[in-house]
């Protein structure tokens, strides 16, 4: 497959979101529309358009054929369905419409094809049986072979059944819940072309402890189905059909890398504290209620975020208060002394719930997301926060309101948490009062840090969306993404602005967003104030690694200078020159580099066998 | 011209989907003659799978097989055989 495009790059470049080095086969999914041509076919030409479209579906059907009898083997359900789409290939209903197109209207085959399939879909879509409707992507499967064909990229789409070893997904984007749905199968790494490190897929990627690169362009583009390809997840490289040496390296070097995980999960027991002994409260952010077993197990000190909407997705009724207060219970009682941060749901923006008609918004992460949903879903507020007051009974609990932008809307919610007290209290269940934050995500809630301080039990800072707000950068955005730092000097002083607001009212301020775990970032966190951290449970190791290697009196003097500069590419230079020697083998996944006799440090030297 | 027709209910899980209509298809396709199956006063050639699936037949409806020309009778009893066998799908 890769001989028919040679000119393509052997090395892709993409953005590191999970550690780990991984070696397999890729598995392409390409869910993207191909946009199809349109261009007028002149009346002489008809005949030879139709010609090729017949063509394209000979091609096709060789293409299905050989697919088939590939699988005819195992004699599946498989061949079942290769079968329904071989007869389709062939169907009157298809060939006589896109050819009439073709002539009556004198367009091209792809254009011809795409407007008919549509015709046919539609039909489907009229339809009131859901399975029918499921059908209508049949269509589109041969469709798009055909398609394939006339535009020249033949790419073979197999399933995930019909090959074997570690497979690499390679997607133009992938849902949450598709990676979810990846821990699952023998998928073992992917490879996306849009995304962060900050992006929820690599959130998840990293709590599934699977290597990924993000943000590697024309992935979909160089890479077939089937090609051999090295990830990694701790440079953000993809190398395309590595020679066998760099397959030994690469499995050596994923080896190496779970070999460092380990060492570093044998010291989980120790507490969190710098190297100048000023202890750290080092959390975990988890989504799912296993996650909390996993938070322990890599020595956390509890939950700073407990993200509760993916409670709420995949689903058409919100959950009931009964099933939200079991789930809370037994979070509350793994961790049990240790604390639990329940956020109450953050749903609207890129989280979308079927739980909720969220209207139709031009831009969502400006829209009715998190708060102002819960504030609009009154009842459903209301229902999760009993069921958290009630898990409250089990252990030690913090509820966290996310985005909230103003005095006004703190109010609004711990008006809704007093009424949903007095609703236990109504009916006679045991509850126990529990501390009621917010998170700082926005510009405004930065500004007005001081008030909201006043009225909140304590801040949680989410970095990734204070960078996306304070910075207006949309994080899922490739062609800004690498412009959202969370060096840039704003963010810098807006969390030394919360820090202070905190302090003068005594209440705890925790970060928890990605920026927590971001080795390089620590010692700025901890020179701006922060000694409240939650990271994913995967990453508690190395941040606890890394804070035992910095001194918070030089942090502080750092992060005092780090104020003043005015760019973020100033500041992080600054910070790296100091801290990266120091934290460097970390970020590398534990690779070679290390102190000389003389105390000098010395970088691993990455060379690539190409 | 030979002419046959004989109308019969959907009895397998799921309707005709693409497995069974492959199948019709596949039948259908072995005479000359021209077959079609009607629901609900829409027909749809029974060598086109794709006809046959916007027909959308689930589990229950009725459907009449016609057949018109060489072998119409047996192509017929053909397809309404795949019916009554519940295309192979067990019970």
């Amino acid at each position: 497959m890769s001989d028919s495009e040679p000119a393509a790059p052997r090395r892709i470049l993409g953005i590191p979101a999970s550690p780990g080095v991984v070696v397999g086969r890729a598995f392409v999914v390409d869910r993207r529309r191909v946009t199809v041509p349109r261009w007028h076919v002149p009346a002489d030409g008809v005949d030879a358009e139709i010609a090729r479209f017949r063509l394209a579906l000979v091609a096709a059907r060789a293409q299905l054929e050989g697919i088939k009898s590939r699988l005819a083997s195992d004699g599946s359900d498989h061949s079942g369905i290769l079968e329904a789409h071989l007869m389709m290939l062939g169907d009157d209903m298809l060939i006589v419409q896109v050819e009439q197109a073709i002539r009556d209207e004198c367009v091209n085959a792809e254009w011809a094809l795409r407007r008919t399939v549509e015709k046919i879909k539609e039909v489907f879509d009229a339809t009131s049986d859901d399975y029918f409707r499921e059908r209508r992507s049949d269509v589109d499967f041969v469709g798009e072979r055909v398609l394939r064909q006339l535009m020249g990229d033949p790419t073979e789409l197999p399933r995930p059944g019909d090959m074997h070893g570690p497979l690499v997904l390679v997607a133009h984007e992938l849902s949450p819940a598709d990676t979810a749905a990846l821990a699952r199968s023998n998928v073992a790494a992917f490879v996306t072309e849009v995304g962060t490190g900050t992006s929820h897929t690599a959130i998840m990627a990293r709590a599934l402890t699977m290597p990924a690169v993000v943000g590697a362009p024309d992935a979909l583009r160089t890479i077939a189905s089937g090609d051999l390809l090295v990830v990694d997840g701790l440079r953000g490289v993809v190398l395309r059909n590595p020679t066998d040496g760099e397959c030994a390296d690469a499995t050596d070097r994923g080896e190496r890398y779970g070999a460092f995980v380990l060492s570093l999960r044998s010291n989980t027991a120790r507490p969190a504290c710098t190297r100048d002994g000023h202890a750290v409260k080092l959390r975990a952010n988890i989504e799912l209620p296993g996650e909390a077993a996993v938070a322990i197990d890599h020595g956390a000190d509890g939950i700073g975020l407990y993200r509760t909407e993916f409670l709420y997705i995949d689903r058409r009724e919100p959950p009931s208060e009964e099933e939200q207060f079991e789930t809370f219970k037994r979070i509350v009682a793994t961790m049990a002394p240790r604390i639990v941060t329940l956020r109450t749901f953050d749903l609207g923006g890129d989280k979308f719930s079927t739980a909720f008609r969220i209207p139709k918004e031009m831009n969502p992460a400006l829209g009715v997301r998190a708060v102002r949903l819960a504030l609009r879903e009154r009842d459903v507020f209301r229902a999760q926060l009993r069921a958290m007051l009630r898990a409250s009974c089990f252990g030690e609990v913090r509820i966290m309101v996310p985005m909230v932008t103003a005095v006004g809307e703190l109010r609004a919610a711990r008006a809704e948490f007093e009424l949903a007290k007095r609703e236990l209290a109504a009916r006679g269940e045991s509850w126990v009062d529990v501390p009621f934050g917010i998170m700082i995500e926005t510009p405004s809630a930065v500004t007005m840090a001081d008030l909201l301080a006043r009225e909140a039990d304590f801040f949680s800072i989410g970095t990734n969306d204070l960078v996306q707000y304070t910075l207006a950068i949309d994080r899922g955005n490739v062609n800004v993404a690498h412009l959202a730092s969370t060096f840039d000097p704003s963010i810098l002083r807006a969390i030394a602005a919360v820090c202070r607001a905190a302090r003068e009212r005594g209440i705890p301020c925790a970060v928890c967003g990605a920026m927590a775990a971001d080795l390089l970032s620590l010692p700025v966190l901890l020179g701006l104030g922060v000694f409240e951290l939650s990271v994913e449970p995967t990453a508690v190791p190395e941040v606890k690694e890394a804070l035992r290697r910095i001194d918070v009196s030089e942090a502080r003097e750092l992060a005092s200078q780090l104020l003043d500069m005015p760019t973020a590419a100033e500041i992080e230079a600054r910070v790296r020159a100091r801290w990266e020697p120091v934290l460097t083998s970390l970020l590398l996944g534990g690779e070679a580099g290390q102190y000389t006799e003389t105390g000098r440090f010395v970088l691993p030297e990455y060379r690539p066998s190409a | 011209m030979d002419q046959a027709e004989s109308t019969i209910e959907v009895l397998n899980e799921r309707g005709l989907h693409a497995r069974p209509v492959t199948r019709i298809a596949q039948t259908a396709s072995r005479f000359k003659c021209e077959v079609t199956l009607t629901r609900d006063g829409q027909t749809a050639n029974a060598k086109s799978v794709m006809g046959m699936l916007l027909l959308v037949c689930p589990k229950g409806c009725a459907v009449t097989v016609r057949a018109q020309g060489d072998g119409a009778q047996m192509a017929v009893d053909a397809v309404c055989k795949l019916f009554t066998d519940r295309f192979g799908e067990g019970i």
